[in-house]
């Protein structure tokens, strides 16, 4: 494959997402295009976050998926980061941000206020 | 001077850390039923995880990625899932076994109730987890596991017929369901997949970069080969010792009294104190690989070379793994059939994630000139057809055999 050219599914998509500081905080889970019709689509976001999970499951699990993983509301169960926030593609894609400023590793930061009670955490 | 040391220490702690409760079970039984005939499965299974753990420590060193962040990436996310729920149920399921395992030894030492002794186990081994860095938990296990070594000397004072040794390493075949339940038990036992999640994660945390690599390759050969070692000794001894008088090893304690049948008391404490790191190792690296299964395939942040406040989610979830195991043994569950369920399945689900890693191990997108030579590529497609083959005898001979119960 050329230098100007990449295949998103095999370099992109599932990959782990890490922000600027290092931190892990994420997968691409899905991707958003934009264009019209009869243009070329241009890749505008990563998503990530289980709520993309149910739309790629085969069509019967889908409804089951959306209750386990979530249904996929953007800002909830779903992180949408501009793909101009892409800084390079690696063995990771390393991000431009914080993962705090981009919304990405929720998760980690709720769950820090318990496991920081800890002794020596 | 300071690198072979490096080296050596390694080596000793995969040698301590290759044997857990899966060979202390299948490799007794195996003795105890058919004396020598299935030593030659254990070299099919220890080629095995030289194979497999030797790509997943290079696809780790050289990609930056454990083994499920590759099954992620090459086999998407509906794969990716089935493989994700199989692991950490057969994970959890080792675990539990790896921990009344190890309440068990206790109590063969201690003589107070097991209920107790299952608590102590596993809040010693949280502890030790909490507080010790990951080398130095990598190291108190696998030394002490060395203990074990008591196997191979007493398998050689024991005086087997050195000449049956060596025919029992010749494969063969017999038309009994049993037998080959049995050959699935002892591959299965070596290719435990845990150890191999652990691994690659472990290449990771303890930073190895292109120059470990030789590391990477003396770890995985020799450690393991030389663990293979104790797996043959296990079965020499139990087929020295419990063929003749027709003993089924259905109690963990019984593989013990394999040592103390040629070295006594001191014997039999050693085999204890070897079998409680062995199986103390490898619950920890089960409730770790449990958690870095999990954080890897969902994205989180990991490893235990971060603070806990750093990575809370995965540092609760091997403070979870312990806590289910715990209530799993307390049902009063027999902890040797647990391992048998726990090595059956795993091998039921070990293509899954061995496929996506020799995908990877020989893409040189991912990794340059790293990648499969020629060697490595026929290893890796040889042994992908065996634990197929593995793969789908391994439930049927399980129901035909009742769970090795003849």
């Amino acid at each position: 494959m050329g230098g100007d050219r990449m295949d998103l599914v095999y370099r992109v998509l599932d990959d782990q997402l890490v922000d600027v500081d290092g931190r892990r905080c994420g997968r691409v889970d899905d991707l958003e295009f934009e264009g019209d019709l009869g243009e070329p689509p241009r890749v505008s976001a990563i998503l990530s976050g289980s709520g993309v999970w149910h739309r790629r499951m085969p069509r019967r699990l889908r409804a089951i998926g959306a209750r386990l993983f979530g249904s996929g509301v953007v800002g909830r169960d779903v992180i949408r980061v501009p793909w101009t926030q892409v800084e390079d593609i690696s063995s990771v894609i390393q991000l431009k941000s914080k993962a705090r400023e981009l919304g990405l590793a929720q998760g980690d930061d709720r769950d820090a206020t318990f496991v920081a009670k800890l002794p020596r955490s | 001077m300071k690198k072979i040391f490096q080296v050596a220490l390694g080596i000793i702690a995969a040698i301590g850390g290759f044997v857990d409760i899966g060979e202390l079970v299948f490799n007794t039984q195996a003795g105890a039923v058919y004396r020598y005939q299935l030593l030659w499965a254990v070299p099919v299974g220890v080629i095995g995880i030289v194979v497999f753990a030797e790509m997943t420590g290079r696809v780790a060193t050289v990609s930056g990625r454990p083994v499920f962040d590759v099954v992620r990436m090459r086999m998407g996310l509906n794969v990716g899932l089935v493989t994700l729920v199989a692991s950490l149920l057969i994970n959890l399921v080792t675990l539990a076994a790896e921990v009344g395992g190890a309440a068990i030894v206790l109590q063969l030492l201690f003589d107070v109730n097991v209920s107790t002794l299952i608590l102590v186990a596993v809040v010693g081994l949280v502890l030790i987890v909490y507080f010790v860095p990951f080398g130095g938990i990598e190291r108190i296990f696998g030394y002490l596991g060395c203990a074990l070594l008591v196997y191979v000397a007493a398998a050689v004072h024991l005086r087997p017929d050195w000449h049956q040794v060596a025919q029992g390493l010749v494969p063969s075949w017999h038309s009994s369901a049993l037998y080959a339940y049995f050959v699935v038990g002892v591959i299965g036992a070596a290719l435990i997949p845990y150890e191999v999640y652990f691994y690659s994660s472990g290449a990771i945390e303890d930073r190895w970069t292109l120059r470990d690599l030789s590391l990477n390759r003396a770890n995985s050969v020799l450690g393991f080969t030389l663990g293979g070692i104790l797996s043959v000794a296990l079965i020499v001894v139990a087929g020295e010792v419990f063929f003749a008088p027709k003993v089924q090893p259905g109690y963990l304690g019984t593989t013990a009294l394999g040592a103390q049948h040629a070295y006594g008391e001191a014997g039999l404490l050693l085999a204890l104190l070897g079998m409680l790191f062995a199986v103390g190792g490898a619950a920890v690296e089960c409730a770790f690989s449990g958690a870095y299964t999990l954080a890897q395939f969902a994205g989180w942040e990991w490893g235990k070379y971060r603070r806990p406040r750093e990575a809370p989610r995965f540092t609760l979830a091997w403070l979870i793994f312990f806590a289910l195991a715990f209530v799993i043994v307390e049902t009063g569950v027999d902890p040797v059939l647990l391992t048998e369920y726990a090595v059956i399945l795993s091998v039921v689900a070990l293509p899954l994630t061995y496929l996506p890693v020799l995908l990877v191990a020989r893409d040189r997108t991912f990794m340059g000139e790293r990648a499969n030579g020629l060697l490595a590529n026929t290893f890796g497609w040889l042994y992908f057809a065996i634990l197929l083959v593995v793969s789908l005898a391994a439930i049927p001979l399980m129901l035909v055999t009742d769970g090795g119960a003849g």
